[in-house]
């Protein structure tokens, strides 16, 4: 039994797509019932795609991610659809419910703060931004998502080594080859691999983390609740009606997530066709098309480009219908649910 | 005019009972139909929704027990339920946009409606009336800030 002011250290090492996502959830539960805060870590030993807990499945792309055997799972935490593999550390902190303050920013960002400094320890200027994204600059460097399990929170996040940005954007079901190309090049500029020493990393971690919360860090090893847990997660996990998800309202405008504030959208209204990249409220890029523009696209894109996304509807009242129309498409946008 | 107080800026309808510890009310609609929502604190320390999930009509929940799943900020967590029953509608304007719940959590951003089992016993764990609210809710408002939970 490990003493009351312990930090457990857990490290899976190289673990299949499914493990990599079943240990630390059953870690999770391990601690809602009385396991002490633990921090673990595991790699991937396989590229597979995992989906936020409350997102649908279609915005992956199933059957691409089929015919390259990328198994597809669904996490417990929340976020959007992401590409995983072995150029990624995963590191997980599960706490008491009792021990977070019942504020999600403030938890998170008490519950990241350690994992900043262990960024920093192993030479990467990272920063928590008002977004509460992990930052170097403005590009994230580590994914993250959070989630309470029973009476444990648990919040995750990745090392991210290597960056595979033409395979990730290849999981995801995209409307149009222009967006999949926008979305590559806004996870090329907002994205980026920090490569560090893994197990320095690890160390950094642990200090940190038992830092923060006062605790003394002891290895430890899975519970028999923890294991237990673990055979029925491997189950739940695998059944189709778990990895489908819970039903939800399906989005009239296709959007994908690169990082807070950074997204792409496409969607069409009554022949007016848009694709556009958004950045902190400004379009980055934009590609238009409708028949009664005659030749005009070009000036319309030009006249989109750098602008806030509130303003489209004034920049575009001088193209007459047509600009009614990208208005309108634009106007649907709606990165909140994101 | 639904009945109300403020207490320290935020706004509570006296018609319904709140549990004090999850911050989801429970308002009685009709004899055998409970509304349930989040309260003001509830919604402030959840940070904007993005995601609103309920478990399905029919389902029989119990007091404490989840009836359905928030996401804020990418963090996931319970909607816990004030009284047990059955689930017979939600609201699926907040379900299609969880803003709702944030803009108006105690009009229309309610979530679902319960047939319940148990009313008259569990009613007794809320708080309710113009007695207990504002005294129940100032305390809150204290612990929060203490804790550093709240801005402000």
């Amino acid at each position: 039994m490990p003493a009351p002011d312990t930090l457990r250290v857990l490290d899976f090492g190289r673990a299949d797509a499914l493990r990599s996502q079943t240990l630390w959830h059953a870690v999770a539960y391990g601690v809602s019932a009385g396991a002490p805060p633990t921090l673990s870590f595991v790699r991937p030993a396989e590229p597979y795609v995992c989906i936020g807990y409350h997102r649908r499945l279609d915005e992956v792309d199933v059957d691409a991610c089929r015919v390259r055997g990328l198994p597809v799972l669904r996490r417990m935490v929340g976020g959007g659809p992401v590409y995983l593999d072995d150029g990624q550390m995963f590191f997980q902190i599960a706490l008491p419910v009792s021990a977070v303050v019942p504020n999600r920013a403030r938890a998170l960002r008490a519950l990241l703060a350690p994992a900043v400094q262990a960024f920093r320890s192993v030479g990467v200027p990272a920063e928590l931004d008002a977004d509460l994204e992990l930052v170097v600059g403005d590009q994230k460097v580590c994914g993250h998502g959070a989630g309470q399990i029973e009476n444990a929170v648990v919040v995750v996040g990745n090392l991210i080594e290597r960056f595979d940005h033409d395979a990730a954007a290849a999981t995801l079901r995209v409307p149009r080859p222009e967006a999949r190309a926008e979305l590559v090049r806004l996870m090329r500029r907002y994205v980026a691999a920090t490569p560090a020493d893994p197990q320095a990393f690890r160390e950094a971690a642990t200090d940190a983390y038992a830092t923060a919360f006062g605790l003394r860090a002891a290895r430890g090893r899975l519970s028999t609740l923890e294991a237990e847990r673990l055979v029925e997660l491997d189950r739940r996990f695998q059944d189709p009606v778990w990895v489908r998800g819970p039903e939800r309202p399906a989005p009239d405008v296709w959007q994908a997530k690169v990082r807070a504030g950074v997204w792409v959208l496409a969607a069409e209204h009554r022949g007016a066709s848009v694709v556009a990249g958004v950045a902190r409220g400004r379009i980055e890029h934009v590609s238009v098309t409708d028949a009664e523009l005659n030749g005009d696209a070009a000036r319309v894109e030009q006249a989109l480009v750098g602008q806030r996304l509130d303003d489209a509807p004034a920049v575009l009242g001088d193209f007459g219908p047509p600009g009614e129309r990208v208005a309108a498409v634009l106007a649907r946008a709606d990165a909140s649910r994101l | 005019m639904t009945p109300s107080v403020e207490v320290q800026g935020y706004v509570l309808a006296l018609d319904r009972g709140y549990e004090p510890e999850t911050h989801v009310w429970a308002l009685v609609v009709a004899p055998d139909r409970v509304r349930l929502g989040m309260d003001p604190l509830g919604v402030e320390t959840a940070g904007a929704l993005a995601q609103l999930a309920l478990v399905p009509l029919g389902t029989e929940v119990r007091r404490g027990e989840p009836v359905g799943s928030i996401e804020a900020e990418k963090f996931v967590g319970p909607l816990t339920a004030p009284l047990s029953g059955t689930v017979i509608a939600h609201n699926a304007a907040a379900v299609a946009d969880p803003g709702l719940v944030h803009r108006d959590p105690l009009g229309d951003g309610w979530l679902l409606e319960l047939a319940p089992s148990d009313l008259d016993a569990e009613r007794a764990l809320l708080v309710e009336g113009a007695e207990q609210v504002p005294p129940w809710f100032e305390h809150k408002l204290t612990e929060y800030r203490l804790k550093g939970v709240l801005a402000e």
